[in-house]
């Protein structure tokens, strides 16, 4: 690699501009005396004084400084202080729990605030900033990825950020977080489960009847624009009825509110992304290599098995991608009609104006959808390695 | 032996092929050409029960094709199109023994026929068994694709525009692999071409096709010296033609033997070999700028030679 100086990185020293001022700034803790009383907020200088706010502000400072004249030896050192910084943040935190929050009070307890939420998404544009401008092997961003769990992982085991708001709302239902994290997963899991196999007959279908084409996409479409709440209300009725109707749909648990609409509606939404995306996956295939195994004289079943589903197998992939994603995100909403999940908690929060606990149930559902979207690209990408050239 | 009689095929009211009639002797290679658009295409898929015919009988060593299941049919044949049609998931040793799977043979014997064939179109196997098809240049991604047509050794082999894709080098180097190979295994071959240089290289016997009928059909020598209507003259190129039939000429057919008294006088002139075309002689004679050239065997020793004047001789 060369060392060449190249013209400063004005992304990297716009997010430090913009990282700087939060720092100083924004209120970065609070600490409430019990989860009614409003808190006090704490700046960096009340927290450190002036001359430990000055000394926190010096990795930014660097930052700064090795951008202006950025090379890769440079950009490689602001990437190990970016991961330095993700990693002490929750030291940080530890730090500041034990010196501020009276040890005594049993329910005082210690907020983030807006600053350290500012920081964290500035160093995360940074980082994906330093991913696209520098070449990382995978081994070195797997080895960040992991000192940064594993310091926060080490952190809340230490049981020093135990005084932390969004842990004192967990401490407080364990058993139902679980229980919650669950119910959301299998909630996701059958409504996708589902969506694939109705999905996937219904491409195979309209294969075949081509003239189905324009009508099912048509209402698979419209089915995706009503608001998700107006369609569990719209389900209310037929289900409640049909509950009525034949007491043995009541007795598996079928109502007008509960799983039983949740799960129509989110397999409702899911259809079109999942239909279309098999359809266009399955249409895809290059014609000369069906029309080839065709001329080797392979059934009409083992040109499906064997060439057209695995050619078709990425595309196919990406759509229980999105169609997954986009069911983590809905299955919250479903808290509203008594369908459980972590939505429960978001709902609970807002209701009780305790933004803690809207965090505590919007944050798994924000790691659901990264860990599904990182498991599922990889995925693609390694049925996808066989077909085009490594 | 393939036998097509007054074999139709409509595409709705749209005749694609017309009333052909057309016999394919065993260890024939036999070139369909016309234009796009002609029929040639359907006639061969045609032949392998890819598109059914509508009219007419199509018969396989004196059986209708229709008695057979289609799929049996298919693997008893070999095909191989333009744009290879070769599996991109699967590895260029399980692309070639796709056909010996689907005819369930054991997998040591696929191995052995696979290596063998790779061998056979001179494909390195330790080199290229195992690579992916979007590894290979278009011209190993074709030889695959004729190593996939042979694998169960079928009698019959149906190309369909095989070379169409290549560039003009590669294009002629697989044209004479073609002709080796069919020199040793005498398939009985349907070759389907819009490239009637192509057609007179390769063919014993050329079908020229026009809107879905065959019009005319015979050896390259016949078409070019009797063209049937300006249809085929013009395939043939017009006023090209004394250039594409000296391109069918062996120079051994008009050389004069060498006279050993004068081997030393001409052993300056430039050099063309035995097996090389008239075309190539007057191409060569035409750059140098001589009337003579000398004639080399395959080993490089002189045999003869060959004046402009012997061009204009009529070949015996």
């Amino acid at each position: 690699m060369s060392d060449a100086k190249q013209p400063a990185n004005r992304v990297i020293i716009a997010m430090i501009l913009l990282a700087l001022p939060a720092l100083h700034g924004l209120a970065l803790t609070s600490v409430q005396p019990n989860r009614i009383v409003p808190g006090d907020a704490y700046r960096l200088m009340e927290i450190v004084g002036l001359g430990g706010a000055l000394l926190l502000s010096l990795p930014f400072v660097a930052v700064l400084w090795l951008a202006w004249r950025p090379s890769e030896k440079r950009m490689r050192v602001i990437f190990v202080i970016n991961i330095a910084l993700l990693m002490a943040l929750p030291w940080a935190l530890a730090l500041f729990c034990m010196s501020f929050v009276d040890a005594d009070q049993p329910y005082a307890r210690a907020g983030v605030g807006p600053g350290i939420w500012t920081l964290l998404f500035l160093l995360l544009l940074i980082l994906i900033e330093l991913r696209t401008r520098l070449q990382l092997s995978k081994g070195l961003q797997n080895m960040a990825a992991a000192l940064v769990v594993g310091s926060l992982s080490l952190a809340l085991i230490s049981g020093w950020l135990e005084p932390l708001a969004l842990a004192r709302e967990y401490a407080g239902r364990r058993e139902q977080f679980a229980a919650a994290v669950l119910y959301h997963l299998m909630l996701v899991g059958a409504a996708v489960a589902l969506s694939l196999v109705i999905g996937f007959l219904l491409a195979l279908l309209i294969r075949r009847l081509t003239r189905l084409q324009t009508p099912a996409f048509s209402v698979l479409s419209i089915i995706q624009t009503i608001p998700s709440l107006a369609l569990f209300g719209l389900l209310l009725a037929p289900l409640a009825w049909l509950a009525a109707r034949y007491p043995l749909l009541a007795d598996l648990g079928v109502k007008g509110i509960g799983w039983a609409p949740a799960l129509i509606a989110l397999v409702g939404y899911s259809l079109l992304p999942m239909t279309r995306n098999t359809f266009v996956a399955l249409e895809e295939v290059p014609p000369d290599v069906i029309e080839s195994a065709r001329g080797m004289g392979m059934s009409p079943w083992q040109v499906f098995s064997q060439v057209r589903l695995p050619l078709a197998l990425p595309v196919l992939l990406e759509g229980i991608r999105i169609t997954a994603i986009q069911a983590i995100g809905l299955a919250a909403v479903a808290a509203l009609i008594g369908a459980g999940g972590l939505g429960t908690f978001i709902f609970q929060g807002l209701g009780q104006a305790a933004m803690d606990l809207v965090v505590l149930g919007a944050l798994p559902i924000l790691i659901m959808a990264l860990i599904v979207d990182a498991g599922f690209s990889a995925l693609a990408a390694y049925f996808r390695r066989g077909v085009v050239h490594d | 032996m393939i036998e097509l009689r007054e074999v139709s095929k409509l595409f709705g009211r749209e005749h694609a092929v017309d009333g052909i009639s057309l016999t394919v002797a065993s260890g024939e290679l036999c070139v369909l050409v016309g234009t796009s658009g002609c029929g040639k295409s359907t006639t061969l898929r045609m032949i392998n029960r890819l598109i059914e015919h509508s009219a007419g009988q199509i018969l396989i060593d004196g059986q209708q094709i229709r008695s057979f299941n289609g799929q049996v049919l298919r693997r008893r044949m070999g095909y191989a199109i333009q744009s290879t049609g070769l599996f991109p998931h699967w590895s260029v040793a399980r692309n070639i023994g796709l056909v010996p799977r689907l005819l369930k043979w054991t997998p040591a014997r696929i191995e052995e026929r696979v290596t063998e064939l790779m061998e056979l179109l001179g494909l390195e196997p330790a080199t290229f068994a195992d690579k992916m098809p979007a590894q290979l240049s278009g011209g190993q991604a074709q030889r695959v694709g004729v190593a996939r047509a042979l694998a169960a050794d079928p009698d019959i082999l149906l190309m369909d525009e095989p070379f169409g894709a290549l560039d003009p080098i590669t294009r002629e180097t697989l044209q004479d692999e073609l002709l080796r190979l069919q020199s040793r295994l005498r398939k009985t071959i349907v070759f389907v071409t819009h490239d009637m240089d192509e057609a007179l290289k390769l063919a014993d016997r050329i079908v020229v096709m026009n809107q879905g009928r065959i019009v005319q059909q015979g050896t390259p020598q016949t078409l070019l010296h009797e063209p049937a209507d300006e249809f085929v003259e013009s395939l043939l190129g017009g006023a090209d033609r004394g250039l594409k039939q000296a391109g069918l000429t062996r120079v051994a057919t008009l050389m004069q033997p060498l006279d050993p008294a004068q081997a030393k006088a001409k052993a300056d002139l430039p050099t063309v070999g035995v097996d090389d075309s008239l075309r190539l002689a007057l191409s060569l004679m035409l750059w140098h700028r001589c009337e003579s050239l000398m004639v080399t065997s395959e080993d490089g020793q002189p045999v003869g030679t060959l004046a402009f004047h012997d061009l204009l001789r009529t070949a015996p």
